[in-house]
């Protein structure tokens, strides 16, 4: 536990960079540290000591949002070997509840970096555009493991969806131009006025009494 | 030279002579009381002192950071995240309903919506989750002067560092010689004694004598680990042809519960030095060691009474037992442990520690104090399965030793989670967009 100088800076800076409270910083070091086993870094395989992400069905992606480097804010595409802490608590400041103190600026720039974290999830390949592949990707792997549902019902849904998606974003579409894949702005477009802000983040239990060692 | 000798011969006498008092005192004051079931009352009067050390020693770490303005650090168990108790269902419907812009009557069947309640239920997993919180330690208010389990570092006076070194040297040079003494006088008798009886014809008294060789031993274990426990209920105690079954925090439990009553155990094989016992054990009384994943073996037996094991768990959760031990239609006696954590943790993290750190740490700590209760017996009734049964004893006992009632079987730290349960929350999701998607066809 810090109780050196050095280390309440540190807190302070990451609570500047990441908009998380040092209690809360405190607790996600704790769990950090858990998961790890003591190292500085995470791994990918760190992740399969969390029993309970077993029974999500895109844990895959969410383990690889990770480590994803358009979310670590590191490059356009790839994937990082390993993250440390501060890179683990800037994932995690994309589920942090919008504080009502924000003016409405700033509430729009959330909801895009909310947005922004879907896309990545959904656009695998990093080419920007969610295409009707990756998107059956996605569906498939949400019903996966359902005997009841065959491969082709998957697809139907998925192709569905995705001209949905199409009429929203381009209207009407003359019979051969071919729609090549939702684009950022796109994803934009279809959740304009819908309240995702609400869905998208995780809630913080009051914590009284934490102070620190200081 | 010559100088040294006088020397020498009084250094071997001095020895030679503190060992024989000590072990004079070890007969007298621990052995024989084991061997008749009697106690001094030594081991209470050591456990109110030590009280009293540690409420004043925690009350000067409270001054400490009192006079520097700071606050002591409690560790808070209890998670960190506010989980909504609302299915998957109703939150998928109100994540569509939000985003009832669209047409009313189009209902779409899948939403990139759906992956909102996934994602956020994944993150929340990542950051706290339910089981692995569970098999991590209890965390104390109170000091206990073992630097195990202090957080507070910086409080501690110069009077208070004193005691814990006099804490240090008391636990390590005289304790801990002295149970380890005691462990292998223990271990070593139980070994010797049942393989004795076991070459005594099938009859009363072999009977007789396996009853009291293997209580003699386990009381003397008991004084190994100066456990110090307090009975409750014994009018409730198992009785022949019952099956008792306990919560399962650690090895020690097994050593508890013996010493009050002569039980046959069904438990795991192991290796090692528990192997040997377990083997010897087996020579004076139908005890029933089995491979952990093979379950054939619980018809066996004639019970006298068996014990009951499940994974090692925190204390403060009872998992759900290994369902084999119900099926059987015998009269079940549930017994709850607690322990008490101020004096020595007794939980088992079996992949941080193994076998000897653990018992090591056992030793070293200053006593382990727990409590049994024995609770009246309990019989499964005509429309309950064998599950059902399980649950409503796994409560009983839950309820009386104030442990929190977890779902979760404890098997879930060893093995990776069941496909069955994963695919159960894949199949209720798909049921919901396949529903909307045959409702449309039909329309």
């Amino acid at each position: 536990m810090g109780a050196a100088h050095s280390a309440s800076e540190e807190v302070r800076e990451l609570e500047g960079k990441t908009g998380f409270s040092s209690d809360q910083i405190e607790q996600l070091h704790r769990r950090f540290k858990q998961l790890s086993g003591d190292q500085p870094t995470i791994r990918k395989e760190n992740f399969n000591n969390v029993p309970d992400l077993e029974l999500n069905p895109i844990r895959s992606k969410i383990v690889r949002a990770f480590f994803d480097n358009r979310n670590l804010r590191k490059g356009p595409s790839g994937l990082a070997d390993e993250i440390n802490f501060e890179d683990f608590l800037t994932i995690m400041s994309y589920f942090r509840p919008i504080d009502t103190t924000m003016d409405e600026e700033q509430v729009e720039l959330s909801r895009k970096e909310k947005l922004r974290f879907l896309f990545h999830m959904y656009d695998s390949d990093s080419d920007g555009r969610i295409t009707l592949e990756e998107y059956r990707n996605v569906v498939e792997e949400l019903l996966s493991g359902n005997p009841h549902i065959e491969k082709e019902s998957a697809r139907s849904i998925a192709d569905g969806a995705m001209m949905e998606a199409a009429s929203v974003c381009m209207g009407q579409m003359e019979p051969d131009q071919v729609y090549e894949g939702i684009t950022f702005e796109d994803f934009l477009k279809i959740w304009q006025g819908i309240d995702i802000e609400t869905k998208m983040h995780v809630r913080f239990l009051n914590m009284e009494t934490m102070a620190l060692c200081h | 030279m010559f100088l040294l000798l006088p020397f020498d011969s009084l250094i071997v006498n001095l020895l030679g002579i503190s060992l024989t008092v000590l072990f004079t005192l070890l007969l007298v004051f621990i052995i024989v009381p084991a061997i008749f079931g009697v106690s001094f009352g030594i081991r209470k009067l050591y456990m109110k002192t030590l009280l009293k050390i540690f409420a004043w020693a925690t009350l000067r770490m409270e001054r400490g950071a009192k006079e520097k303005n700071h606050q002591l650090y409690k560790p808070y168990t209890n998670g960190i995240i506010a989980k909504d108790p609302t299915s998957l269902e109703e939150e998928i419907k109100e994540i569509r309903r939000s985003g009832s812009s669209k047409a009313l009557d189009n209902t779409p069947e899948f939403e990139l919506s759906d992956i909102f309640y996934f994602c956020r239920k994944g993150m929340e997993t990542i950051m706290d989750d339910e089981v692995t919180k569970r098999f991590s330690a209890e965390e104390l208010e109170s000091w206990n002067l073992l630097s195990r389990t202090n957080y507070n570092f910086q409080y501690i006076s110069l009077r208070l560092t004193v005691l814990w070194g006099l804490g240090v040297l008391i636990r390590y040079c005289f304790l801990l010689p002295l149970r380890i003494a005691l462990a292998f006088t223990g271990i070593s008798l139980l070994v010797v004694g049942t393989t004795v009886v076991g070459y005594l014809p099938n009859g009363r008294f072999k009977e007789f004598m396996s009853k009291h060789v293997h209580l003699m031993c386990y009381r003397i274990c008991v004084r190994a680990l100066t456990a110090i426990i307090t009975y409750h209920d014994r009018e409730n105690r198992p009785r022949n042809g019952g099956i008792c079954v306990a919560n399962h925090t650690s090895p020690i439990d097994v050593i508890i519960l013996a010493s009050d009553g002569y039980y046959a155990m069904v438990g795991q094989v192991h290796g090692g030095l528990m192997g040997v016992i377990q083997r010897a054990m087996v020579k004076a009384c139908p005890h029933v060691w089995f491979e952990r994943s093979e379950v054939k073996d619980r018809h066996l037996v004639h019970f006298i009474v068996s014990c009951i094991l499940g994974t090692c768990i925190n204390n403060t959760s009872v998992m759900m037992f290994k369902k084999g031990s119900f099926e059987i239609g015998a009269t079940v006696y549930p017994v709850a442990i607690k322990y008490d954590p101020q004096f020595g943790d007794a939980f088992w993290n079996s992949s941080k520690y193994g076998m000897v750190t653990y018992l090591l740490r056992m030793m070293t700590s200053w006593a382990i104090v727990c409590s049994v209760w024995y609770l009246p017996p309990m019989t499964r009734e005509a429309d309950e399965d064998a599950v059902q049964f399980a649950n409503r004893v796994k409560s009983a006992i839950a309820r009386q030793g104030g442990l929190v009632d977890l779902l979760w079987d404890g098997g879930l730290k060893r093995e990776k989670v069941k496909d069955t349960f994963k695919e159960e929350q894949q199949k209720l999701y798909s049921k919901m967009i396949v529903g909307n998607h045959k409702d449309r066809s039909r329309s």
